[in-house]
């Protein structure tokens, strides 16, 4: 059996934290996250290098995207007729679910690669694979 | 392919792919009547092209997981099938019932059909999905104990493999609950409540075991992981589909009549629902990250992965939108059903179908895989199949969520009819991407008649 390239665990786990920030423990795991993050801030294990900063940069864009974007939708529209109609809800809840749901689906194909010791991108959001 | 009597799939997959079809044209014209209500009026009614339109998905579901069974099972068992003729002759009695049933449904009144069928002796007819005529009922009862009683015999004199006895859990217990369907009491609420343990433990139960068991074959033979890594995963995914499943019955117990106590087993368990399928995602795509082979069936692969991400999508996110009960106060028998409903069964078992006949029929057409060409065709009926369900999707879901406001949620709420008025421009869109994915079929059609650099099994 060939030896779990160095960092996988590490990887795995801030997989695992990332998608836990977005379905079951918001906010506690992002908190978990920063914290492997920090803790092993200096690993020079490409694969922890990589999850690590994919997942971080990942989390604070697509909180940002979900929150801060469903939320000034609200907040801008709260007094006008569009909310009276109910047409705003079906822009906020259609914007949170496609968003929320992709973020899910590029996190399970992050931890896909991270238990397989591969590197990976978010697609359109992911920063820049490091060298 | 390893064993000659796996040919007695094909027929099978012929008569899915041909049932598709027809499924897929009922539906556009059923969502042409939500427009335009008199369209085909009176020749084919809404309420009829409804039942034909899900009723032919069951029965072309059906045809591929009884053809992915006969495929699957020799390969599994490393010995021919038990009874190759008896597998031929069940295809003929089922292909006629089912046909003799749909053609039914389109030549006379309802009531009519009840009346002649039998339904004053047993009644069984009248409920939705299994709206079937009382001999219909009694037919696929006889093909389902024929062909698990062909496919047990062949498992049991070979080898066992987690893969067979997981389909053959998933395939007797599909046969089980639709014993069910035979029951009707006359109280509404005993009748609903287990006209559930069809429908729900079929799609929510036992048909994803069947699914993961498809899944699994077709990984192995495409990735070349090992065999216990994958069967590792299996185990995984069918005990959660079964923890959170079967007690997440419960969501559909909300509101009719059955104690309060289901607001609370229904929200919990179905809220976990999404987990098998997020662990087939993950399944899906690691192993595909791990294989140790270039599989030349690139077209079956991608319908693979395709499954674990539409499944977790339509099954999983969509499910759980409406599943907690406060939500569903508001949400149940709305087109957010209709929205998860689509993607869903497109997303796990449409898929799943798709992906055995995409990996055995060439196989079974000697060859290894499809030309270059075929496939690229192929690939491309996938992406127009699978991006139009998404629209789909989310045209009904900005329909449902229009609706539960006007409807339920609003000061001032809307009747019924008068909010489908309202809500009309999402059916057009949904309509027209409708289009699309008819489009989409007819090109996966085309791609089995595509030729190329053949290289011979």
């Amino acid at each position: 059996m060939a030896a779990a390239p160095r960092g996988l665990a590490v990887a795995v786990t801030a997989e695992a934290l990332y998608l836990a920030n977005l379905t079951v423990l918001p906010g506690l795991a992002f908190v978990a996250l920063a914290v492997l993050g920090w803790y092993w801030r200096r690993a020079d294990a490409p694969l922890v290098r990589n999850h690590l900063r994919q997942t971080l940069w990942v989390s604070g864009v697509g909180g940002a995207l979900i929150a801060l974007v469903a939320s000034s939708l609200l907040f801008v529209h709260a007094e006008h007729d569009f909310v009276r109609g109910g047409s705003l809800w079906v822009v906020v809840v259609l914007y949170f679910t496609v968003v929320h749901s992709t973020l899910v689906l590029f996190g399970i194909l992050g931890l896909a690669r991270a238990m397989a010791g591969q590197s990976f991108r978010f697609p359109l959001i992911g920063p820049r694979l490091l060298p | 392919m390893q064993f000659k009597s796996q040919a007695a799939a094909k027929p099978y997959f012929v008569a899915a792919i041909g049932l598709f079809v027809g499924q897929i044209l009922f539906g556009l014209i059923m969502g042409l009547q939500y427009v335009v209500g008199d369209f085909l009026f009176p020749a084919i009614p809404f309420n009829v092209a409804r039942m034909v339109h899900t009723n032919l998905l069951i029965v072309w579901l059906l045809f591929g997981f009884m053809g992915g069974a006969y495929y699957l099972v020799p390969e599994e068992s490393e010995t021919e099938l038990y009874s190759p003729k008896l597998a031929r002759a069940m295809f003929w009695v089922f292909l006629v019932a089912g046909a003799l049933t749909i053609l039914s449904y389109l030549a006379m009144p309802y009531a009519r059909l009840a009346e002649l069928s039998g339904n004053n002796i047993v009644q069984t007819m009248g409920r939705e999905f299994l709206e079937q005529p009382l001999p219909t009922k009694a037919g696929i009862v006889v093909v389902a104990l024929a062909f698990l009683f062909n496919i047990t015999m062949t498992v049991l004199r070979g080898r066992k493999t987690a893969i067979s006895s997981i389909l053959l859990l998933g395939l007797w217990g599909l046969a089980i609950f639709f014993l069910f369907s035979f029951y009707n009491p006359s109280n509404l609420v005993l009748d609903k409540y287990y006209w559930w343990w069809v429908v729900h433990l079929w799609v929510e139960g036992v048909w994803e075991l069947i699914l993961g068991a498809l899944l699994a074959f077709v990984l192995i033979k495409v990735t070349g992981v090992d065999r216990e890594v994958i069967e590792k995963w299996l185990y995984v995914i069918i005990t959660l589909t079964l923890i959170t499943g079967i007690v997440g019955t419960g969501h559909h117990y909300y509101w009719i009549g059955t104690p309060e106590y289901w607001q609370w087993w229904g929200s919990v368990f179905s809220a976990l629902e999404p987990i098998p399928f997020f662990a087939m995602t993950v399944f899906a795509f690691n192993m595909v990250n791990r294989r140790r082979r270039e599989h030349p069936n690139r077209a079956a692969t991608l319908w693979a992965l395709g499954t674990g991400v539409m499944s977790f999508l339509g099954a999983g996110i969509w499910g759980f939108l409406h599943t907690l009960a406060p939500v569903n106060y508001y949400t149940h028998g709305t087109q957010i059903t209709a929205a998860h409903g689509h993607m869903a069964f497109y997303g796990a078992y449409v898929m799943v179908v798709l992906t055995i006949i995409s990996y055995a029929m060439p196989i079974l057409r000697g060859r290894p895989c499809n030309s270059p060409r075929a496939q690229v065709v192929e690939m491309w009926s996938f992406w127009l199949m699978t991006i139009s369900m998404v629209f789909i999707t989310l045209f009904l879901t900005a329909a449902g969520i229009l609706q539960v406001w006007l409807q339920r949620v609003s000061d001032t709420p809307l009747p019924f009819m008068v909010v489908q008025e309202k809500i009309g421009l999402f059916y057009w869109m949904r309509e027209w991407t409708g289009v699309v994915f008819l489009v989409g079929l007819v090109v996966y059609v085309a791609s089995f008649f595509i030729k190329g650099d053949e290289r011979p099994a």
